[in-house]
């Protein structure tokens, strides 16, 4: 009986991880989803042609403007070759199990890149639950007490460790539409193997920008909209007059998922190069205020390098800004070039 | 607390493990605990409704016996009363004042109340009543400890929606408890499993599509989606009820109890009556020895018959809810009885036409369900008339739901030929395992977990 009622569950975990630990069902997620995005975005990463030693991987979320296209126009210039895994939504939390998938023994890039609003800005994610959806396909059993444990509250430590655990908890929604829509589904699945890469690497993200915008920072108003922008948009655009993240946590999270990131790559050919990302269409007076992030003391250390703080400060422009967080194409493909020649400054000439 | 919430298996293992762990004298109080945990885990208010119904049952069995002959009917008299009593106002108070102010013609709700329903209390009464009638006919010695009688009225796995189990079943399992062997816990898992299936897996994934239809059916007319609305609810409503039914035999021979089936395949029927034999068994049980049978049955002529078949039928459909819709599904089923009767139906089997027979019961029992799901009679009315005269429209089914009831029928006809449920009791330990874990499997991949969707029954 005792055997019986033991085998049960084992068969169970090992048909649960056959299906979704493995290539069974993992290729098959919904390529538009959050999960399925970062799985295809990290896949295309780990099947592009490997330039040489000399490539420097960024992550980050929305606001990341590098265009790896623009950049690598430089690479004679530069002597490197860019890449990005940026996914909006993202967090460091992500960044780090994101980093580990696409480069497993932490030697296969001269430099990663983490750009962060503000040196001396931290950000307390830790009870995002939301990072469970991007991070579910390459959670390891092995993840699962230190990611578990990593978020803030029991309520999202048991959802975080469930999913993390039972991985068909997360994805039977996914799965139920693979049932019901699977023709379309692999129509979308074909189009992304094909061209999401490409896509990726190659797609516009328009000219529209922000200039016309312009705020009473004193007062806390709007006061003219660009002629272009409906009802949403400005509702959108009112957020820039609020302060972009809580500071709660003194850097604890901060210092904890940059920490692993800098953990993992310590004593390798890697340099983690922290950037300071264009602070927006216009600097807010209170991206100003001091407070107390990890970051600068990573650099006293020497652990980490850091741009130039000044180094985008030509991008903050309402025309080189599509909304009032992230940079239109010219102003990308700008922030791009300004980057790699940033990086090159800082890693010095490739040495072969 | 529901049976399909984590919860609740926390809430179980902490039982198993305090029940096998302790002495055997405090394994009667350590259930009791837990039964009215469970019950306050809902509404702790309610525990004193469910402590007086106990105290009253209990005391009238103590007395029953022991008072004159002719008080031992006034015993009873006040037992039932007060157990109907309570059940009256709780359930049916609204539906009774509504419908006198409606013919009174005042304006509507005057009387009305902001009652809620107690959990289960159709069932514990049930049960409740049973005990005392049995005691009163001197076939049930009355149970001297309160907490033994106690336990039998509140014991969790069956407290909220059955199966009602009879007071002698309880307790020849009670007062010989012995531990269950290999095969009982085995079996006991299986059907644990197998019901948290048939509730996650199934009976959510049709409630889906129930729902839709029967919130708003003129949103989707025509006769495929009417059809398919009232499908989807046929299948829910017995993987649903059944569902429960199982984990709650299953957990009771897990520790060391034993209760009645509550259902045999019942869409495999081929006659109304048969689906009777087969559907919600204890209660048609309970409603044919406290009711048509004190009614006079069949022992007085076809008229006073088919009359005590619509009685007890009108009355089985009120038990289930308060309202016109539950009266008219009962007649319905107590009109398609007598008619089985008159013709001698059930009696008259032709192997060749069974299939027939049985797609043609099922189709009556689907029929019925419009009126126990729909909101109303001029709704069902609708529904009825969709099904039959509703132009085209589209089915409400998804392809992959047809062919998980195909398996499912595959399955169940080889269960009624085979039973292959008690075979994989006994199968190697790789099948028994393997089928298990694919239980689990489903109810992780297919079945209803964003929120915990309540038993049907529960309401009742």
């Amino acid at each position: 009986m005792l055997v019986r009622l033991l085998a049960a569950p084992l068969i169970f975990f090992a048909l649960e991880a056959l299906i979704f630990r493995t290539g069974v069902y993992l290729p098959y997620l919904e390529p538009f989803s959050t999960a399925g995005n970062l799985q295809g975005r990290l896949g295309d990463e780990e099947k592009r042609f490997y330039a040489g030693s000399y490539e420097v991987i960024a992550v980050g979320d929305s606001r990341m403007g590098l265009r790896a296209r623009a950049a690598n126009q430089l690479t004679a210039e530069t002597g490197y070759t860019f890449a990005t895994i940026a996914i909006p939504g993202t967090t460091p939390r992500c960044w780090y199990y994101m980093l580990r998938e696409v480069d497993p023994h932490a030697n296969r890039y001269s430099a990663v890149i983490i750009p962060v609003n503000d040196y001396d800005d931290s950000q307390d994610g830790a009870g995002r639950l939301l990072d469970l959806n991007y991070l579910v396909p390459i959670l390891r059993y092995s993840d699962i007490p230190e990611f578990t444990l990593s978020f803030d509250n029991w309520k999202a430590r048991w959802l975080a460790f469930r999913g993390s655990l039972l991985k068909g908890f997360f994805f039977k929604n996914d799965f139920q539409d693979f049932l019901v829509n699977y023709k379309p589904r692999m129509e979308r699945l074909r189009w992304d193997r094909q061209n999401g890469a490409a896509a990726a690497y190659n797609g516009d993200w328009g000219a529209r920008n922000v200039a016309g915008l312009s705020v009473d920072w004193k007062a806390g108003k709007i006061l003219s909209y660009p002629s272009w922008m409906d009802a949403n948009k400005r509702q959108e655009t009112n957020n820039i007059l609020l302060p972009a993240f809580t500071f709660s946590d003194g850097g604890t999270y901060d210092r904890k998922w940059f920490g692993k990131i800098i953990d993992r790559y310590r004593g390798t050919r890697t340099r983690i190069i922290f950037i300071q990302l264009p602070r927006g269409p216009f600097v807010r007076p209170w991206s100003l205020w001091p407070r107390r992030g990890p970051i600068r003391g990573f650099a006293a250390e020497g652990t980490i390098l850091l741009a130039d703080q000044h180094a985008f400060d030509s991008v903050e422009r309402p025309d080189l800004f599509g909304d009032a967080m992230h940079m239109n194409q010219p102003g990308a493909e700008r922030f791009s070039v300004l980057l790699a020649r940033e990086v090159r400054r800082l890693l010095g000439p490739p040495s072969r | 607390m529901l049976f399909n919430t984590t919860q609740f298996f926390v809430f179980l293992a902490v039982v198993l493990a305090l029940f096998y762990t302790c002495p055997r004298p405090w394994r009667r109080v350590i259930l009791l605990a837990a039964s009215y945990f469970f019950y306050m885990s809902w509404n702790v208010k309610f525990v004193l409704l469910l402590l007086t119904l106990t105290v009253i049952d209990y005391t009238a069995g103590i007395w029953i016996p022991r008072v004159r002959p002719e008080r031992r009917k006034l015993l009873l008299i006040c037992s039932l009363s007060a157990n109907l009593g309570f059940l009256g106002f709780f359930k049916y108070y609204n539906f009774l004042t509504d419908n006198l102010v409606a013919l009174l013609k005042l304006p509507p709700h005057s009387f009305a109340l902001d009652i809620i329903l107690p959990l289960g209390i159709s069932f514990h009464t049930f049960q409740s009543m049973s005990y005392v009638v049995e005691v009163y006919r001197g076939r049930q010695e009355p149970v001297r400890n309160p907490i033994d009688y106690a336990l039998f009225i509140s014991f969790f796995p069956q407290l909220v929606a059955g199966p009602i189990v009879r007071a002698r079943e309880f307790f020849a399992d009670f007062y010989n408890w012995r531990a269950p062997s290999g095969e009982e816990i085995l079996r006991g898992t299986l059907m644990v499993i197998f019901g948290l299936a048939k509730k996650m897996v199934l009976a959510d994934q049709f409630a889906r599509i129930a729902d839709m239809y029967f919130k708003q059916p003129s949103a989707h007319p025509g006769m495929l989606a009417a059809w398919s609305g009232v499908l989807a609810f046929s299948m829910q409503i017995y993987f649903d009820f059944s569902g429960y039914t199982d984990m709650a035999i299953g957990m009771a021979q897990i520790l060391g109890f034993h209760f009645p089936m509550n259902f045999r395949r019942p869409y495999l029927a081929d006659s109304m009556t048969e689906f009777w034999r087969r559907w919600h068994m204890s209660l048609s049980r309970w409603l044919r020895d406290y009711l048509y049978i004190p009614l006079g049955g069949n022992r007085h002529g076809r008229l006073q018959t088919y009359r005590n078949l619509m009685l007890t039928m009108l009355l089985g459909g009120l038990w289930h809810g308060a309202s016109w819709n539950f009266v008219v599904w009962g007649g319905y089923h107590g009109v398609l009885l007598s008619l089985e009767r008159v013709t001698d139906l059930p009696g008259r089997k032709t192997p060749l036409l069974t299939p027939l027979r049985i797609a043609i019961t099922f189709t009556l029992a689907s029929l019925g369900w419009v009126f126990f799901r729909a909101a109303d009679l001029p709704t069902s009315g609708y529904i009825i008339g969709q099904m039959f005269a509703g132009g085209a429209s589209h089915m409400l089914w998804y392809g992959w739901q047809l062919w998980l009831i195909f398996s499912i029928l595959v399955l169940t006809v080889l269960q009624e030929k085979l039973d292959w449920f008690e075979r994989l009791i006994t199968a190697p330990a790789w099948v028994y395992a393997t089928v298990v874990a694919s239980l689990l499997l489903s109810v992780e991949l297919i079945g209803v977990s964003d929120v915990a969707v309540p038993f049907v029954y529960f309401q009742f």
